[in-house]
């Protein structure tokens, strides 16, 4: 199965959006005449390969690298580097070609930014002295489709860029997008932004359905992950394979999107069903139509083996008892009822060395729902912080404080007013027949997501109150479908008057999330979609598929 | 009948009919003698350049000794007019390229080029190679943007395209062998877009031949026997037909490698002053007074004239420009002959036929147009298309009166044709009109494209016409405004800039989506940077404002635009621009209040310009910043391999971390920063000695609890027990850090010993966590019955696989919930899972 997403059934025209990226990739190999190395940045080799086959890129007579500070050994006379316009990869190309001229190595250079040329990355190449050796130019992949409903810019620092740096690159990157995806895809009709920062606490509590699980332990990379071939029950010594998870394989599409614990037993039925298929077919005769669907059934089985592997791998993480209680103790957060039992538990995780990312995620979220720590508390924790995992992390807790996401406190939280009015936790969840979106995290509905419901179920206004208690200013605009001037009016219309397609079709509602979304999020997100009497189909838009690690992980840095 | 004084007029040259009607009649200009001038007209009703010939001796009447280069539109209206007092000799070649710049090519190759206002353009260059400045130019061939000269030593150059931004002059391959210098009879061009290799080919009548030459090639073409030596060669319009004057007075016409297809024995055996095409169909031949029309048949027409002439070649026939008219020769169209041919009956006669009949309301009009009723709408089309083909506007309105009669019959008739037709009809007089002088025929008009037009329109000033036709025509006006605006800035000197931007704007906003920065641009350019930076405020597109704002030294406003776009790379662009022009502090200065940009500037610092962040930090106060620089930069001589391998660096380390304490220590908001600093210079210090002490080089830079682990590790307890007291390490984390040391190394004694010290102050847990997590079951016995929650002492036996012992104790809790977990995790276990069956049953629980 390709890592590269199956798109036909998407309800908006995204295999168009993809072979154009395709082809201006392949048209900037193209004009380079002849063998070359291509020389790409990591983060951006991982965005292509939901593009473009390796394969493809060989035909066009490329030798594959990756940037590194390390000089690339190649013959090629002609380098092309394919690179996120990011300030600090310039030092890697300049180091490259630095290395070239000390050896006397004559070569053509060609820089390709992706998506746009920068002003300071060419200054930096100038301050360098290298400019002038390269053919500059650039491959606007501003989105990458990474699934029927799922969109990606491909932005994964950006929460960390304008929260911390005050680098608000990415917020034009994101407009661009927008703008260019109205261009191909002129279906959508409403456009829903929601700033990561509105909500930042479901990002840091562990997601509980099989893909957003998936995601905490082994970390989906770019939509398929990476195991030892062991645990897929292949047995060489060593080896790493990758599997791919996208809606092409069906059962994972059947599955992806529920509780662990049920994605458990659906997998276990199948198992039994299909053996007794077997005991069947070995002891009694059969007609034919009974073979055929034996042999139908059996087609299905390379899947299921697949995600039974996954789910027994998986099932190593989530029975531990340390598991369970990190579980515990983020619902103890979330409800916010009992303050002291959630900060001696982070203290001692600190006292305990745990590793420092998932006692960030609990401290971020512990500071969120508080609205900050008192004084007493955050100095504190801090000095343990930095006396456990040692004073470079002075960086990551300025980060955290720039972010607003550890802090001193100042004010009273709103968290259980918010929590309250917008019912986050739902005490009776039936994870098997949820009825409401909270089942992702087995009791806690992600606030991002229940704000989406309330805005296309009955509009913004009802919920006006509780939206000026979150984070950042909220606004609501319409526009008429040709006018170039839009009418800017703040919380005029309710969506209940987004018009409803004529012809009784769906009408498409694109719901981007700037800072990024969980796989869980978006499994809510489509959960809300199949409902009765939903009148909207959602795409979602990103910068970057994030977990609460990965989130996390954006803001340690370390002094040195 | 009108319609026989129509066809009066025309002449019948074979079988075809030729017309000549007047364009403009009589001219506008006044006392203008062509034979005293060279005259250059451009083609598609173009301007006509007018000075006096210096190569014939003329009377000078009242007029000045001095030559004037004049130019009239094609009516003789007078447009702009420039003294001439060019060096390099006589004037050799005038003529206009196809964006109408007239092109002068004077004896010693100098080309001076002029716009239709009389304008020199800059630069002059010589169309002679450096080497042949001393050679004179005997003769110049235009075609359209470019020229083949020859010189009196017989060698040729040539331009391929005046508009490129530097003509660069070619020279040719030389005709003839080296030393003969005969030169050449006549010359002519095959234009660039008609040859095989796309470049320029010149015939030259050499001797008794004929030579075709080009970049590098030389080909003698060979002559039918007894033509040579020709005396006029001319290339027809289409690139392929030479026509020619042959030295025994026989015009002649071959194909383009000098095949023989046609000739005509002249009555003069004297060459004719002008050879031209007339359309593709015949030739003209003009002498002194005397128009010579020849075509494939054996009559030719004779048109008399008792004044000079001029023969201006169009793609569809001649314009002949005499002192007083200028009148057009055409093949009469198809569509006019079949209406106005005498004793026509074709549909379209019998159409107009019967409007006539119909405005004098007789009967007949009804009768004629039942003759015609099947082909009534091949009629509607020739009168439509013959409308089209006049000059006269009444005829014009009674062909298409009549087109509009008949196609009030018709049904089938496509009637957005007659709209089209008026609407182009409508054009073409407005540009005919005397003022304007274009007089475009419509297969020109055609040909060149309204854009085109609407360009020599804007060229010619004419704004406002232009502007009505773009509007008329729907085609985008924003050329017409924008070239109207700068025409405007640069006409309007005297205008104050308040003033001059409200006129400008008046006419902008006009046109969605105008570049307002290339008008401002402009207005720069002219030295009214006031003006442009108020134009530039109007400007949508911050990608062109800004960069347009930096040119005209506007900076601040330029980083305030930047910021507002959202684009930082625009904020970027400003910033490098001001870095660069300004004093450091200044910069600083600039951007310090400004967050977007001084927080991108900051990032690029951090990454390539590390003391000039340190500059900037300093000179805006930020002493915290400057500290966390330090401190970086302390750790980063701790990378430096230099610094593992002996002691001397490390003091230099531990200085920076100290006097980045003393920078955080000057703001009360930095305590914590100010603290830990001086805690890790603390700790430097301390890991330094360890190192020394225990000669292992595994202390500097772990944290100080790692630096606790490791002493206990080693069994260095007093060492860690130092640290612990030197930086106050509570006793909840020093029981955790010591407990699991002694579990990594094994310690089970040791680790006794320390939970027999004192009452544990985080209780039991952590030690049974340590045997557990070493697999240690049995040390783990030790501490499990200390545990004083149940429940934890549930699990924790759960954990060792103790059914009973977690049962009894889960049931002391009075823990339903806990009781089902274990009873999961035991499910393997039959007997394990029926104890707790048993023990939930008694607990109520289901």
């Amino acid at each position: 199965m390709a890592q590269i997403p199956n798109l036909d059934n998407a309800s908006l025209n995204l295999t168009s959006l993809r072979e154009q990226s395709q082809k201006e990739l392949i048209n900037i190999l193209k004009n380079i005449r002849g063998k070359k190395c291509l020389i790409i940045d990591p983060k951006l080799g991982g965005s292509l390969s939901s593009i473009i086959q390796t394969s493809l890129l060989k035909e066009h007579g490329v030798e594959l690298r990756h940037l590194s500070a390390e000089p690339i050994q190649s013959d090629c006379t002609k380098v092309v580097f394919l690179v996120r316009s990011k300030i600090d990869l310039m030092k890697f190309i300049c180091s490259n070609v630095h290395n070239d001229i000390s050896k006397g190595l004559q070569r053509e250079y060609h820089v390709y930014f992706v998506p746009r040329r920068a002003v300071v990355c060419e200054k930096v190449l100038e301050d360098e002295k290298v400019h002038q050796l390269m053919t500059i130019g650039e491959y606007p992949l501003y989105v990458v489709p990474l699934d029927e409903d799922v969109l990606s810019f491909e932005l994964d620092l950006a929460y960390k860029e304008s929260q911390v740096d005050g680098d608000t690159s990415s917020l034009w990157h994101i407009a661009k997008a927008i703008h260019k995806l109205e261009m191909v895809v002129p279906e959508i009709n409403t456009l829903i932004l929601l700033d990561r920062e509105v909500d930042m606490v479901t990002p840091m509590c562990s997601q509980l359905t099989y893909e957003g699980l998936i995601d905490e332990f082994l970390h989906i990379n770019n939509g398929s992950v990476e195991l030892d071939a062991s645990i897929m029950g292949v047995q060489q010594e060593g080896k790493k394979i990758k599997v791919p998870l996208n809606s092409s394989d069906k059962l994972f599409k059947e599955i992806r999107d529920l509780n662990f614990e049920v994605v458990v037993q659906i997998l276990r039925q199948k198992a039994t069903s299909m053996k007794q298929d077997y005991t069947e077919m070995t002891t009694t005769t059969q007609t034919v139509s009974e073979l055929k669907d034996f042999v139908k059934k059996l087609n299905s089985l390379p899947e299921i083996t697949r995600h039974i592997n996954l789910a027994q791998h998986l099932s190593t993480f989530t029975s531990k008892p340390s598991f369970l209680g990190q579980l515990d103790m983020e619902h103890t957060i979330v409800e916010a009822q009992s303050y002291d039992i959630c900060y001696e538990y982070i203290e001692e995780m600190i006292h305990k060395q745990e590793p420092l990312v998932n006692v960030l995620r609990l401290l971020i979220l512990f500071s969120v729902t508080n609205s900050g720590l008192p004084k007493k508390h955050f100095d504190y924790l801090r000095r343990e912080l930095l006396h456990s995992y040692g004073f470079e992390h002075m960086a990551t807790l300025n980060n955290l404080e720039k972010a607003g996401l550890l802090k001193k406190q100042e004010t009273k939280s709103n968290w259980l007013t918010i929590k309250r009015a917008l019912q986050l936790v739902v005490d009776d969840t039936d994870t098997a027949n949820p009825n409401d979106i909270a089942y992702v995290f087995s009791g806690y509905a992600p606030l991002s997501i229940r704000l989406i419901q309330h805005a296309v179920r009955s509009g913004w206004r009802p919920i006006e109150e509780i939206l000026k208690l979150l984070p950042g200013p909220h606004s609501e605009t319409k526009r008429g479908r040709f006018s170039s001037s839009p009418s800017f009016d703040t919380l005029q219309g309710a969506s209940a008057n987004i018009d409803r397609a004529a012809d009784g079709r769906r009408s498409l509602v694109l719901v981007v999330f700037i800072g990024g979304v969980t796989f869980a999020e978006i499994s809510a997100l489509r959960f809300l979609t199949a409902q009765e009497g939903m009148a909207y189909d959602m795409i979602i838009g990103t910068t970057k598929i994030v977990s609460g690690h990965n989130l996390a992980e954006t803001f340690v840095e370390k002094l040195g | 009948m009108a319609n026989v004084s129509v066809a009066a007029e025309w002449q019948l040259l074979g079988d075809r009919y030729y017309r000549k009607p007047d364009l403009y009649h009589p001219l506008r200009w006044k006392h203008i003698d062509l034979s005293r001038n060279k005259v250059a007209c451009a083609p598609f009703g173009g301007p006509i350049a007018l000075i006096r010939d210096d190569s014939k001796i003329v009377q000078l009447y009242a007029e000045s000794a001095l030559r004037k280069l004049r130019i009239f539109n094609s009516a003789g209206v007078p447009l702009s007019e420039t003294i001439w007092k060019n060096p390099g000799g006589r004037l050799i070649g005038l003529s206009w390229t196809d964006d109408q710049t007239l092109v002068c090519i004077v004896q010693d190759g100098t080309v001076y080029r002029y716009t239709s206002h009389a304008e020199l353009l800059e630069p002059n260059f010589s169309i002679l190679g450096q080497e042949y400045l001393d050679e004179n130019v005997v003769e110049c061939v235009f075609w359209g943007n470019g020229v083949v000269c020859v010189t009196d030593a017989c060698k040729v150059f040539s331009i391929a395209d005046f508009k490129s931004k530097n003509p660069r002059p070619l020279r040719l391959a030389d005709p003839a062998p080296e030393g003969i210098e005969e030169l050449p009879h006549c010359v002519a061009v095959i234009e660039p877009q008609y040859t095989m290799s796309g470049n320029v080919e010149v015939l030259l009548a050499i001797g008794d031949g004929v030579v075709m030459v080009e970049e590098d090639e030389v080909q003698p073409l060979p002559l039918p026997p007894g033509d040579g030596p020709l005396q006029k060669m001319v290339v027809s319009g289409d690139g392929r037909f030479v026509a020619s004057f042959t030295h025994d007075g026989r015009m002649a016409v071959y194909s383009t490698r000098l095949e023989k297809i046609f000739e005509y024995e002249c009555e003069s055996a004297l060459p004719p002053e002008q050879l031209a095409w007339c359309g593709l169909d015949s030739v003209l031949l003009y002498w002194d007074d005397m128009l010579l029309m020849v075509g494939p048949s054996d009559e030719p027409v004779r048109y008399l004239y008792d004044e000079p002439i001029v023969l201006i070649p169009e793609c569809d026939g001649v314009r002949i420009l005499s002192n007083s008219s200028i009148e057009f020769l055409q093949l009469v169209p198809n569509s006019t002959v079949s209406i106005f041919k005498i004793g026509s009956t074709s549909p379209a006669a019998l159409l107009y036929d019967a409007l006539d009949h119909f405005d004098r309301r007789s009967a007949k009009a009804d009768e004629n147009l039942r003759l015609i009723r099947s082909s009534l709408s091949e009629a509607v089309e020739a009168c439509v298309d013959a409308a089209g083909h006049e000059f006269d506007v009444s005829r014009q309105r009674t062909l298409l009166r009549a087109a509009s009669y008949g196609q009030a019959f018709c049904s089938n008739f496509h009637r957005d044709r007659i709209q089209e037709m008026c609407k182009t009809l409508r054009v073409l007089n407005a540009v005919r009109s005397p003022e304007i002088g274009i007089p475009l025929s419509i297969q020109q008009y055609k040909l060149l494209t309204p854009s085109v037009l609407i360009g020599r329109l804007i060229n010619a000033h004419q704004h406002l016409l232009a502007l009505r036709i773009s509007d008329y025509l729907g085609m985008n006006q924003e050329v017409v405004i924008m070239h109207w605006a700068c025409s405007k800035i640069t006409a309007s000197l005297a205008i104050p800039d308040a003033t001059l931007l409200e006129i400008l704007l008046d006419k902008l906003k006009l046109c969605k989506g105008i570049s307002y920065a290339a008008v401002a641009a402009h207005a720069d350019k002219n030295g009214r940077r006031k003006l442009a930076a108020m134009l530039v405020e109007h400007e949508p597109r911050s990608s062109k404002q800004v960069p347009l704002l930096l040119s005209i030294g506007e900076e601040d406003t330029a980083l305030i635009k930047a910021t507002e776009s959202g684009d930082t790379d625009l904020v970027y662009l400003v910033l490098f621009h001001i870095l660069q022009k300004r004093q450091p502090l200044e910069f600083f200065g600039m951007i310090q209040a400004r967050t977007l940009a001084r927080d991108l500037f900051i990032n690029y610092a951090r990454c390539y310009k590390h003391e000039f962040l340190k500059d900037f930090f300093l000179s805006t106060g930020q002493l915290q910043e400057v500290a966390f620089l330090l401190w970086k930069e302390s750790w980063e001589l701790g990378k430096n391999p230099m610094a593992s391998k002996g002691s001397p660096l490390h003091g230099p380390r531990i200085k920076l971390t100290e006097k980045a304490q003393s920078l955080f220590a000057e703001t009360k908001e930095h305590t914590f920063e100010s603290k830990a600093a001086e805690e890790h210079a603390k700790l430097l210090r301390i890991q330094h000695e360890l190192e020394v002490t225990t000669k292992q080089a595994i202390f500097v830079d772990s944290s100080i609890s790692d630096t606790i682990r490791t002493c206990i590790v080693l069994g260095n307890h007093r060492a860690a027990m130092k640290v612990k007291t030197e930086f106050k390490v509570s006793e909840k984390r020093w029981y955790w850090l010591k407990i699991f040391a002694l579990a990594t190394i094994r310690d089970w004694e040791a680790l006794e010993k320390f939970s027999k010290e004192k009452r544990p102050p985080i209780g039991y847990r952590p030690f049974v966590e340590a045997c557990i997590e070493a697999d240690e079951k049995g040390e783990s016995l030790k501490y499990i019955p200390k545990l004083t929650d149940p429940r934890e002492r549930a699990e924790s036996y759960a954990r060792i696989g103790m059914a009973k012992e977690a049962a009894d104790a889960a049931s002391q809790a009075k823990d339903g919930e806990l009781l089902g977990r274990l009873k999961l995790t035991f499910a393997q276990n039959a007997a394990a899972s029926s104890i707790f069956d048993t023990l939930r049953d008694r607990l109520g629980v289901s």
